[in-house]
């Protein structure tokens, strides 16, 4: 009588909330004020660590001396940073499609390979994610280096008579970038591929397809918003990658990221920084806008832990 | 049957992948050289000595430490609370904070870092603990909230109310029902909220200062100019914390 069927909160409530009417609202206003002063701690948070220093930075973007819309209007209609637009965007695509092309195989066979095995190759793909991206990209560094071992190999083995310059340009950067977003590309396509029902594709088989006809016509429809949430989840964090293309990359492979550090910490122009900044978190929400409409953001947030 | 071979040697190519440049510098770490070549032509361990001795390196290990343990603190606490304050607000509110506490997530961090040390120039907090720990707390949240989530959804409603019928008050309830079950969902959290605020960079850069500093922070700054093997060192502290915390996640959530 107190709460309708179906409630979430019903079942929750004492019994004795089901008995008289004006002592289940009694109750439930309680219950209420209970939720809301258990919530409001991380609320607060939420608010002054984020909401509110995001305000401020959009407002910021607006006080340009010269007129509100002038930032903008400089990192819009500017050649320079019209490049570095096109460079994020592209080494983000680019990112995420080698990271996509990579992950299904290693996601589907994760899905076929024996126990012991699936196990280990799971290990491999969660482990990195607990590390952080500095480390990850230093290794990099190293490896990468003029007299770094891949050089060394290079040399000795005759495929180039002196050391390649294979650090600080595009290349470098999108083996950092590949290699750090992988796994989160491989977990939500491996997730969409194992809810598939085997019976499916043995029925497929069954019938006489091919392997190619049985991955083209069954088993990639199917897989296709685990990708969908792999591509998103890929891009959204390549859009906003700082610290390994700032490491690894050279002058040419200048992205929004670095854009914005260079505008706060060497030109200390805040206004120029918070409408680059505005014009990231944009472009950020409109990749997590289009994806919500083909895959829950819950998901999105479940691959990244 | 080749196929299947094929794609067997590309996950172990791709595992590798993974795994194996990351170990890259363990062994820079016990360069006997003043610069770092891999693999070393001498070993030894004075860089290890060089980290340990060295003050300046040392606080900056004992700030990172510091200020994970007061993130981790404070988001488990807060984290929990709202992840059961939450499974008790209606479908609508629970929908807008869902989404209000995800925000950290899908913000790009350079933005968060922007945003942030405008804020902290504004009200003096520029180099202080507190100003990472507030940033890190924000960032650290959603782990908590989602994980307790999970473990609160799996949660036997019916339990507390046995407890409910037996007499048991809210807090008791809590106490010894509730907490108990959620447990693992807390302790994960928990790890998660450390390992987040240990391995943060990009924000720490714009809020630590020359008094406050942590590791990644310094490492990050050494790698920018001319680097010994020492920061080498620094990366291989930090890589072995990143395993003990996911060793410890493994081992506690087999439970």
């Amino acid at each position: 009588m107190s709460l309708p069927p179906g409630h979430p909160k019903e079942g929750l409530l004492p019994p004795g909330g089901k008995a008289r009417s004006a002592k289940g609202a009694l109750i439930r206003a309680a219950h209420r004020l209970g939720a809301a002063a258990l919530i409001a701690p991380a609320l607060l948070i939420a608010v002054f660590a984020f909401l509110v220093p995001l305000a401020r930075l959009i407002g910021l973007s607006f006080s340009a001396p010269a007129g509100p819309f002038v930032p903008y209007a400089h990192l819009l209609g500017d050649d320079v940073y019209a490049r570095v637009f096109a460079n994020t965007f592209i080494i983000a695509i680019v990112v995420t499609v080698v990271a996509l092309v990579i992950a299904f195989p290693v996601a589907f066979a994760l899905t076929r390979l024996p126990r012991t095995w699936r196990g280990i190759v799971f290990a491999c793909v969660l482990l990195p994610l607990w590390i952080s991206v500095l480390v990850r990209t230093f290794s990099w560094m190293l490896l990468l280096e003029r007299n770094g071992p891949i050089n060394r190999f290079i040399v000795a083995s005759g495929l180039s008579d002196q050391p390649l310059s294979l650090l600080f340009n595009h290349t470098a950067v999108l083996i950092g970038m590949v290699h750090v977003l992988l796994p989160y590309a491989v977990l939500p396509i491996y997730a969409a591929l194992v809810r598939i029902d085997p019976a499916l594709l043995r029925a497929s088989e069954g019938l006489g397809a091919s392997s190619v006809t049985t991955f083209r016509r069954v088993l990639f429809p199917l897989a296709l918003s685990g990708v969908a949430t792999a591509a998103t989840f890929t891009f959204l964090l390549a859009l906003g990658f700082f610290v390994t293309p700032a490491l690894l990359g050279g002058a040419s492979s200048l992205t929004l990221s670095m854009l914005i550090d260079g505008f706060v910490s060497d030109r200390l122009d805040w206004p120029l920084a918070a409408a680059a900044s505005v014009l990231l978190l944009a472009a950020a929400l409109v990749v997590v806008a289009v994806a919500a409409r083909f895959v829950p953001v819950g998901a999105i947030a479940r691959v990244h832990r | 049957m080749t196929g299947r071979l094929f794609l067997n040697a590309f996950v172990a190519l791709t595992a590798a992948f993974l795994v194996l440049p990351i170990l890259a510098i363990v062994p820079a770490a016990f360069s006997a050289q003043s610069f770092i070549r891999l693999p070393p032509d001498a070993w030894s361990l004075r860089w290890w000595g060089t980290f340990f001795n060295d003050v300046s390196w040392r606080v900056t290990l004992l700030a990172s430490l510091k200020v994970a343990a007061f993130t981790t603190l404070i988001s488990v606490v807060a984290g929990t609370a709202a992840a059961l304050g939450i499974a008790r607000s209606g479908p609508r509110a629970r929908r807008l904070l869902t989404s209000l506490f995800l925000g950290p997530v899908v913000t790009p961090a350079i933005v968060l870092a922007v945003a942030l040390y405008s804020m902290a120039r504004a009200t003096g907090l520029v180099g202080t603990t507190m100003a990472l720990v507030i940033a890190h707390t924000m960032l650290a949240l959603p782990f908590v909230v989602l994980n307790v989530g999970v473990s609160l959804d799996g949660l036997d409603r019916r339990l507390l109310l046995a407890a409910a019928g037996l007499g048991a008050g809210d807090f008791h309830i809590f106490r010894t029902v509730t907490l108990p079950l959620i447990a693992p969902g807390v302790v994960g959290g928990a790890v998660f909220a450390f390992v987040t605020s240990f391995d943060e960079v990009v924000l720490s850069i714009f809020l630590a200062g020359p008094t406050v500093k942590t590791l990644p922070v310094r490492i990050w700054e050494e790698i920018r100019l001319a680097y010994t093997p020492v920061v080498a060192v620094g990366a291989t502290v930090m890589l072995v914390l990143a395993l003990g915390a996911a060793s410890a996640n493994r081992l506690l959530s087999r439970k």
